[in-house]
C-alpha cells in the first residue's frame, strides 16, 4: 500500500491533469485537428505571458544599456529613500541606490539563479526517474525511500540544511534548491514512466522488436515530454521565488549583489520608514513569477485537452418551434416523445450548432419493452438521456413535446425535472461499477432515492432496500447492504443498479446499453432480469443498444437509428423478418450468427458520417447499395406510404431480413 | 501430418502480487493452467473466453510479454519458453499482435507512418525511400490511402485504427499473429469489414491467426479450430462447426445458449434454454476441481475435488469434464440441485 | 483503521531514521572549524583544541552519529554551541509558535481554497471562474514574504490595527492570539490556498464528468447534494493529499513570515543557526521540522483511508 504522497502531482504543480476525459459527440471530431504549435498559438494569455518573460530577460540582459547608475553605489550622500521622480525614475533605497537600476540588474540574477537550479533539477532528477519508473524493481524501491525521506523535509527547510553544509552565497543556495527539487521532478518522471509503461502501444513497440532503450527514447519519452516541460516552466517560477526568498534571509545574495531578495532584505531595514522600496522588487517577483507560471497552464492546456464541462450536465428541455415530422402522440403512451434535437455548438467557437440528434418522435405504451437501436454515432443514448434533462455539457435540447404519463416535461425547469428524475423515471448504464459512486455503501445508495422523493425514514428506506436487492437476485442481502461498489463484480454490481432504479417504483425504465459491459454469460441474466421485471410490475423499458441480439431478445418494438435520426420503426418481429429501410438490412445482414459459414460477412462499405457531414437528404446515403442520385435532393419524412421507414423507395425495394439457413430456424439450440 | 506451426504444451501462467513485508508470501493469481494447443500453418484458431479465463494472457505469453511458469512453447523452430533474453527481439519477428483497443495501441505522438514503418526498420532493415514505398503499399493493402501515412493515430475511425494495426502487424511477415478482441470495440458494419480484411489477408499471405475473443458466433466464422477456457482452463476444443452445432462441455452449451440470436423466433427458443442452464454460483470454487463447479447445472461431488482428464470428443476435439467418462457417454449428474437464477 | 494507523507510524519510523542520517551527513560536511569561529582566529592551539573537546567534535564521525542520534531519541537535542542553552527547550518554546502559523494558515487556504474551488469547477469556463482563477494564479505568484512585508506595513506601521511583531500564546491571551496570528496567517496562507484552489476545482471538474455523478442526476438527487456530497467526498481525495504537501510548504514559508514578523519560532531559530553554522541547532530545527510534517501525513493518510474505501485492509 503505497503512502497517497508517493502519488502525488508534487506540490509546484497543484492543478494536477485530473481533467476528465469524457468528451462530447461533437467535439471529438473536430477538437485535436491542430498540431501543437497551433493550439498554443491561440491562447493568447499565455503568448502575452511568454512576451512578459522575454521582456524581463531582455531587460536584464541590456541593462547596462537602459541605465547609467551603479547598482551598488549611491550616487551622492543624503539621496536615501527618495519617492519616485526626477532623476531616480522609481526612488532610491535607504543608502541612495537607484531602484530602477537594481531592479534591471536584478532581472539577471532572478533568470541566472533559476536557470542553475532548473537545470541541476533535470540533471540530477530527469535520468534518475526515468531509470526508477522503467526498470522498476528494487532499484526502485530503494530510491523511493531515498526519495521519499528528502522529500519529507520542507523544501527550504533542506535548502538551508545544504546551504549550512557549504555556507552561504546565491550559487550555492541555488544548487541546493536545484537538488531539493530534483526529487520532485524525479517523482514526476518515474510516475510518468510507470504510468506510460502500462500502455498497450509500449507493449505493441516490444512486440514489434523496439529494445528498452528504444522503446525509453521513441515511445514513453514523446508521451512524458509534455508533463515535464510544464513542470518545468513552473519550477523555473518557484526557483525565482526561492532565490528571493534566500537573499531576503540573508543567505543568499550577498550585499554587493543587487538581486531582488536582497532589494527587500534591505528595504525591511528601512520599512518603518518608507513603504516604497519594498514594492518595485516584490512587484518584480510577483510578475516574474505569474507570467512563467501563466506559461506553464498555457503549455498544459496546449497538450491536453481542458476537461469541457465540469458543470453538471443537466439542462432543462426546451420548446422547439421546428416542425415535427411524425403523427399525433398516443394519449396512451407512458412516454411520447415528438420533434426531439439535440445541438452542440461548434467547437471552433463560431456560434453555429451542430446537431447531434434530429427530429426523433417515438411512442412507448405501458409495458411495453422499445429498443432504441444504433451504432456508436447515431445519437441514440444522447436522445434517450436528453428526454429527462440530462442533457451533455455544452448541449442543448429542444422538442416539441415530451410527454411522460400526461405531463409535460417541454419547459420544465431544474427542480421539476429533477423530482421526476429517479421517482418516475430510472436510469441504468452501461458501465456498472462506474456507474456506482466508490465512496458510499450500496445500501446508503439505493436508499438514497427513497429518502429523496419518498420522505422514508433511514429505517424503513434500509428495509425497503433489502427488499430490492432480493428482488433483482442479489445472494444473501442482509451480508452486502453494506459493502461498496468495489466489492461486487459486474454482474452484480448492475444488478444493484438495477434495484437504485427501480426503488421508486418508477413506470418508465430507461436502460443505456445495460448489458455491453457484461460477460456474455451474466448478460443473459440481466436481460432475464429485466424482462421478468418489465412484466411483473407492467414496468415500460426505454432499451438503448446496439446488439440486435439483445433487441430480438428482449424487445416488443423497435425504433432504428442511424446519424441523428430515427430510420425505422416497428414490431420487433416484422421488423427483423421484414425490414423497409436499407440500414436496417444491412444491420441484420452483416451480424456473424452461430451457422456455418457461406463465404464472407455481408458488410455496410463505408463508415458513419459524423455531424457535421450530414448531406441534406437521406445520411444514409453513399453506404446505401439501392441509393439514386434522387435521395440526396431533398430532407426524406420518417414516414413514407404509410410505412414507418426513412426511405424514399420504400415501396419498390424488396428487403432481406434475418437470414434464415437451409430454410429451417436456423440454428439448432 | 505436418508439423503444427504453432505448439503450446502444457502451459502455466501465474502472476504474483508485490511483495509488501519481506515475510509475507505474495499474492497469486493462477491465469493459465496446464493448457495446450496447436495452430497449424495458414491455420485460424479461436481461442473463446470470457473475463478471467486467461485466454489474453496465452496471448501474452507467447509474445513474451509475461513469463510463463511452466510448460513450453514453440514457434516453427524456435523453443520459446527456453529462449534467452538477447534472442527474443529476433523471435518478435515471427510473431505479432493486433490489440483489442485500437486507441491505446497506437503511439499518439507518431505518424501512422512512422508506426507501420518501425517494424520495417528494426526487423527487415528498409529504410528512407524503400521503407516508404513498403509504408504506402501495406496502406493499400488494408484498405487505407497511402496519403494516410503522414497523419496522426487520432484522426481515424475505430476501424481505420484496426487496420493500421494490422498493417503495422504485416509489416515483419510473421508467420502468425496474435489478434486480441480485435474487433470487439468495432460496431457491428466495421465489425464484418475487418473480419472480411483479416480473412483475405490470410488467403493472400498464408499468415496463421491465433484468435482471441468472446464472441462464439464471430468465431465460428473465422476459424477452423475452437479451443474454450473458463478460468485459466481449457474446457474443450475441436473443429469449430462441431463444438458450435454439439458442445460437449456444460460451459460451452451455456455459452451459446447466451448469445443473443436477432431471429426474435430463434432467440424466444434460446431464452428458455439458457435459463435451464444458468446457475449462480453458491460457493467459490476450489483450485484443485473444476472451476465451473457451482455454476454447472450437472455438478457432482467429484468436479469440486479434482480437475477432470481430457478426453476424446467424437467429432473431433477434447473435452475436460467428469460427466464424459472414459467410456465416451455421458455420465448420469448426481441430481445435486443448485440455484438456478430467477 | 487503527492497524492502519500503527502501520503508518511504524513505517514512519525508518524514514525518520534514513532523513536523520541524510541531515547528519549533510550537516556535518561543512569544513568551517567551530572553535575557530567562537574563540577568533588568534586563539592559541590549545584554546582551540579543549573547545573541540568540550563541544565534541573532535571525536570520530560515526561515534559522534551515534551519539547524537541515541540522545535525540531519547529527546535530548544537545546543546547550542553559541549560547550553550540546552536545545530541546529552545524548541520547546518554539514549536508552539510554528506550528500556531502552520496550522492557522492550512485552516485559513482550505476553507478559502475549498469554497472557491467548488465554486468555479461548477461554473467552468464561465467569467465567474475565469475571475477567480485569476486571482488564484496571482496568490500563487505573489511571494509570501512580501505580501507579509506588505501586510505588516499596511496595517501595524500605518494604521495599526494588529501588532507587528512577536507572539501570544493561546493559554495566555486568547484573543492576543489570535490578533497576533492574523496577518501571519493570511500572509502565509494566500500561496496554499490558491494551490488547493486549483486542485480543487480541478478534482471536481474531473469528478462532475464521472458516471456516478450522472446516475446521482438521474435518480433525482437535489443539486447541493450531488455537489457537495457525492461529488466532493471523491473528489476530496486529491485535495487530502495536496494538504499532507502544502504542510511541508508552509513549514518552509513560516520560514519567512517569522523573520518579517520577528515571531519566535522554529524558522527564526533555523535561519539563524545556519548562518552561524550552529550544527546542534541545525541539526535539531531540520529534524523537529521533519518529524511534524511526517506525522501530519501520517495523520492525512488515515483521512484520505477514510475517504478511499478501496484502499481500507479489507
Amino acid at each position: 500500500m503505497t503512502s497517497p504522497s508517493t502519488a502525488l502531482v508534487p506540490s509546484v504543480d497543484p492543478a494536477g491533469d485530473d481533467g476528465g476525459t469524457r468528451e462530447t459527440v461533437a467535439t471529438s471530431a473536430h477538437v485535436g485537428g491542430g498540431r501543437a504549435w497551433r493550439r498554443f498559438r491561440r491562447n493568447r494569455v499565455a503568448l502575452f505571458a511568454a512576451l512578459v518573460l522575454s521582456v524581463v530577460v531582455l531587460a536584464g540582459l541590456f541593462a547596462p544599456l537602459l541605465t547609467s547608475f551603479d547598482p551598488n553605489l549611491g550616487r551622492r550622500l543624503g539621496d536615501g529613500l527618495r519617492p519616485p521622480g526626477g532623476e531616480y525614475w522609481l526612488g532610491t533605497d535607504h543608502v541612495g541606490r537607484d531602484i530602477y537600476t537594481r531592479l534591471l540588474y536584478g532581472s539577471r540574477y532572478a533568470i541566472l539563479s533559476g536557470a542553475q537550479a532548473v537545470v541541476i533539477a533535470l540533471a540530477i532528477g530527469l535520468p534518475l526517474g526515468l531509470t526508477m519508473g522503467y526498470f522498476r524493481g528494487w532499484v526502485d524501491r530503494v530510491m523511493m525511500r531515498l526519495v521519499e525521506a528528502v522529500v519529507a523535509i520542507p523544501a527550504i527547510v533542506l535548502a538551508l540544511a545544504i546551504v549550512a553544509a557549504t555556507g552561504p552565497g546565491l550559487t550555492r543556495a541555488m544548487t541546493a534548491i536545484g537538488i531539493v527539487y530534483s526529487m520532485v521532478i524525479a517523482r514526476l518522471a518515474r510516475a510518468q514512466v510507470l504510468a506510460a509503461r502500462e500502455e498497450l502501444y509500449v507493449d505493441a513497440a516490444r512486440t514489434v522488436g523496439s529494445s528498452h532503450k528504444r522503446v525509453m527514447w521513441r515511445h514513453i519519452l514523446p508521451n512524458v515530454a509534455p508533463a515535464l516541460i510544464v513542470q518545468t516552466t513552473l519550477l523555473f517560477a518557484t526557483a525565482v521565488l526561492a532565490e528571493a526568498g534566500l537573499s531576503l534571509l540573508g543567505v543568499g545574495a550577498r550585499s554587493d549583489q543587487a538581486s531582488w531578495g536582497r532589494m527587500l532584505a534591505d528595504a525591511r531595514i528601512s520599512l518603518n520608514q518608507a513603504l516604497w522600496p519594498a514594492i518595485p522588487p516584490g512587484l518584480a517577483v510577483f510578475v516574474t513569477v505569474l507570467s512563467f507560471n501563466t506559461l506553464g497552464d498555457g503549455l498544459r492546456d496546449t497538450f491536453s485537452r481542458e476537461a469541457r464541462g465540469g458543470r453538471l450536465g443537466v439542462d432543462s428541455v426546451r420548446p422547439s418551434s421546428r416542425p415535427v415530422d411524425a403523427g399525433p402522440a398516443d394519449p396512451a403512451a407512458v412516454l411520447s416523445a415528438r420533434g426531439l434535437w439535440v445541438e452542440f455548438p461548434w467547437p471552433d467557437g463560431s456560434g453555429d450548432d451542430l446537431a447531434v440528434v434530429q427530429d426523433v418522435s417515438f411512442d412507448i405504451a405501458p409495458g411495453e419493452v422499445l429498443a432504441l437501436v444504433g451504432e456508436s454515432g447515431s445519437g441514440k443514448s444522447v436522445a434517450a438521456l436528453s428526454l429527462v434533462g440530462l442533457v451533455p455539457d455544452p448541449g442543448r435540447a429542444t422538442a416539441a413535446s415530451v410527454n411522460l404519463a400526461g405531463r409535460e416535461l417541454v419547459g420544465l425547469d431544474f427542480e421539476a425535472l429533477r423530482r421526476l428524475r429517479g421517482r418516475e423515471v430510472g436510469y441504468i448504464f452501461q458501465e456498472p461499477s462506474a456507474a456506482l459512486n466508490p465512496a458510499f455503501t450500496i445500501g446508503r445508495q439505493i436508499a438514497e432515492p427513497l429518502r429523496e422523493h419518498l420522505g422514508m425514514g433511514r429505517k424503513e428506506a434500509r428495509t425497503r432496500a433489502l427488499e430490492l436487492l432480493a428482488r433483482v437476485g442479489i445472494p444473501s442481502p442482509a451480508d452486502r447492504i453494506d459493502d461498496y461498489p468495489h466489492q461486487f463484480s459486474g454482474g452484480m454490481a448492475q444488478r444493484v443498479v438495477i434495484a437504485m432504479a427501480l426503488a421508486c417504483e418508477p413506470t418508465l425504465l430507461v436502460a443505456d446499453e445495460p448489458t455491453t459491459a457484461l460477460d456474455v454469460t451474466v448478460q443473459g441474466q440481466v436481460l432475464d432480469l429485466i424482462g421478468d421485471l418489465s412484466s411483473d410490475l407492467g414496468l415500460s423499458v426505454l432499451l438503448i443498444t446496439h446488439d440486435l441480439g439483445v433487441v430480438a431478445d428482449l424487445a416488443d418494438r423497435a425504433a432504428v437509428m442511424y446519424a441523428g435520426q430515427i430510420v425505422e420503426t416497428g414490431e420487433v418481429a416484422t421488423m427483423f423478418a421484414n425490414p423497409r429501410h436499407p440500414y436496417t438490412e444491412g444491420l441484420l445482414q452483416a451480424i456473424p450468427r452461430n451457422e456455418r459459414r457461406s463465404g464472407a460477412l455481408a458488410t455496410i462499405p463505408g463508415t458513419v458520417p459524423p455531424p457535421y457531414a450530414w448531406p441534406a437528404g437521406c445520411h444514409f446515403h453513399g453506404r446505401c447499395a439501392y441509393a439514386e442520385p434522387a435521395c440526396l435532393a431533398q430532407p426524406i419524412p420518417l414516414v413514407n406510404s404509410g410505412v414507418p421507414a426513412r426511405c424514399r423507395r420504400v415501396d419498390e425495394l424488396v428487403l432481406g431480413g434475418v437470414r434464415r439457413s437451409d430454410g429451417t430456424t436456423g440454428e439448432r439450440m | 501430418m505436418r508439423t503444427p506451426l504453432l505448439e503450446i504444451d502444457d502451459l502455466s501462467v501465474t502472476f504474483r502480487g508485490r511483495r509488501l513485508l519481506p515475510w509475507r508470501r505474495r499474492s497469486e493469481v493462477r491465469a493459465v493452467q496446464h493448457a495446450s494447443l496447436e495452430v497449424d500453418v495458414g491455420e485460424t484458431l479461436g481461442l473463446v473466453g470470457e473475463s478471467g479465463s486467461g485466454k489474453s494472457t496465452i496471448g501474452r505469453a507467447l509474445l513474451r510479454l509475461v513469463e510463463p511458469d511452466g510448460g513450453r512453447i514453440r514457434l516453427g523452430e524456435v523453443e520459446v519458453t527456453s529462449l534467452p533474453r538477447s534472442k527474443v527481439r529476433e523471435y518478435r519477428r515471427s510473431v505479432q499482435v493486433v490489440f483489442q483497443d485500437p486507441v491505446a495501441s497506437l503511439n499518439p505522438s507518431m505518424l501512422v507512418g512512422q508506426i507501420i514503418g518501425e517494424p520495417l526498420y528494426l526487423n527487415l532493415g528498409l529504410d528512407g525511400a524503400a521503407r516508404r514505398a513498403r509504408v504506402a503499399e501495406l496502406l493499400a493493402q488494408v484498405g487505407l490511402d497511402p496519403t494516410h501515412a503522414t497523419r496522426y493515430p487520432y484522426e481515424f475511425s475505430g476501424g481505420q485504427r484496426q487496420r493500421i494495426a494490422i498493417a503495422r502487424a504485416l509489416a515483419s511477415e510473421p508467420g502468425l499473429i496474435v489478434l486480441d478482441e480485435p474487433v470487439s470495440a468495432l460496431d457491428v458494419s466495421t465489425q464484418s469489414q475487418v473480419i472480411n480484411l483479416l480473412e483475405e489477408l490470410q488467403a493472400a499471405t498464408g499468415i496463421a491467426y491465433l484468435m482471441i475473443a468472446h464472441d462464439l458466433a464471430v468465431v465460428r466464422h473465422v476459424c477452423q479450430r475452437i479451443v474454450v477456457m473458463y478460468r485459466s482452463r481449457i474446457m474443450e476444443d475441436g473443429p469449430a462447426d462441431r463444438v458450435c452445432e454439439a458442445p460437449a462441455h456444460p460451459y460451452t452449451e451455456l455459452l451459446l445458449a447466451s448469445i443473443p440470436d436477432p431471429d426474435p423466433v430463434v432467440q424466444r427458443e434460446k431464452r428458455r434454454r439458457r435459463r435451464d442452464l444458468t446457475a449462480i454460483a453458491s460457493a467459490n470454487p476450489s483450485s484443485e476441481g473444476c472451476p465451473f463447479a457451482g455454476r454447472c447445472p450437472h455438478t457432482m461431488d467429484i468436479c469440486r475435488a479434482e480437475f477432470p482428464d481430457y478426453t476424446e470428443v467424437p467429432g473431433g476435439g477434447r473435452v475436460a469434464c467428469h460427466l464424459v467418462g472414459s467410456s465416451g457417454g455421458r455420465a448420469e449428474p448426481s441430481g445435486e440441485s443448485v440455484d438456478v437464477a430467477r | 483503521m487503527l492497524k492502519l494507523a500503527t502501520g503508518r507510524l511504524l513505517a514512519a519510523v525508518p524514514l525518520m531514521f534514513l532523513v536523520a542520517t541524510i541531515v547528519f551527513v549533510l550537516v556535518q560536511a561543512n569544513p568551517v572549524d567551530p572553535a575557530e569561529v567562537l574563540l577568533g582566529q588568534d586563539a592559541s592551539e590549545e584554546a582551540i583544541n579543549a573547545t573541540r573537546a568540550r563541544l565534541g567534535v573532535d571525536r570520530p564521525f560515526v561515534t559522534q552519529y551515534a551519539d547524537w542520534l541515541s540522545s535525540a531519541v531519547r529527546g535530548d537535542l544537545g546543546t547550542s554551541w553559541f549560547s550553550g542553552e540546552a536545545v530541546t527547550s529552545d524548541v520547546a518554546r518554539r514549536v508552539p509558535v510554528t506550528l500556531s502559523l502552520v496550522f492557522g494558515s492550512l485552516l485559513v487556504s482550505l476553507a478559502l481554497g475549498v469554497s472557491l474551488g467548488v465554486a468555479a469547477a461548477v461554473r467552468a469556463g464561465r467569467k465567474v471562474d475565469r475571475f477567480v482563477s485569476v486571482l488564484a494564479s496571482a496568490g500563487l505568484a505573489a511571494p509570501n514574504f512580501w505580501v507579509a512585508l506588505l501586510l505588516a506595513y499596511l496595517f501595524s506601521v500605518r494604521y495599526g490595527w494588529f501588532p507587528a511583531v512577536g507572539y501570544t500564546g493561546p493559554t495566555d491571551d486568547l484573543f492576543g492570539w489570535v490578533r497576533h496570528m492574523t496577518l501571519p496567517c493570511l500572509a502565509l496562507g494566500t500561496s496554499a490556498a490558491a494551490s488547493i484552489f486549483r486542485q480543487t476545482r480541478s478534482s471536481m471538474i474531473g469528478v462532475l464528468q464521472q458516471d456516478y455523478i450522472r446516475t446521482s442526476l438521474a435518480k433525482g438527487m437535489p443539486r447541493r447534494i450531488v455537489i457537495l456530497q457525492h461529488a466532493l467526498r471523491n473528489a476530496a481525495i486529491p485535495i487530502v493529499t495536496l494538504a499532507g504537501f502544502q504542510v511541508s510548504t508552509l513549514f518552509g514559508g513560516a520560514i519567512f513570515v517569522e523573520q518579517v514578523f520577528n515571531m519566535p519560532g522554529l524558522g527564526s531559530m533555523g535561519v539563524d543557526a545556519v548562518i552561524r553554522n550552529n550544527v546542534p541547532v541545525v541539526l535539531a530545527f531540520v529534524m523537529v521540522t521533519a518529524l511534524v510534517a511526517v506525522l501530519v501525513n501520517v495523520l492525512l493518510d488515515l483521512l484520505y483511508a477514510w475517504l478511499n474505501p478501496k484502499v481500507r485492509p479489507a
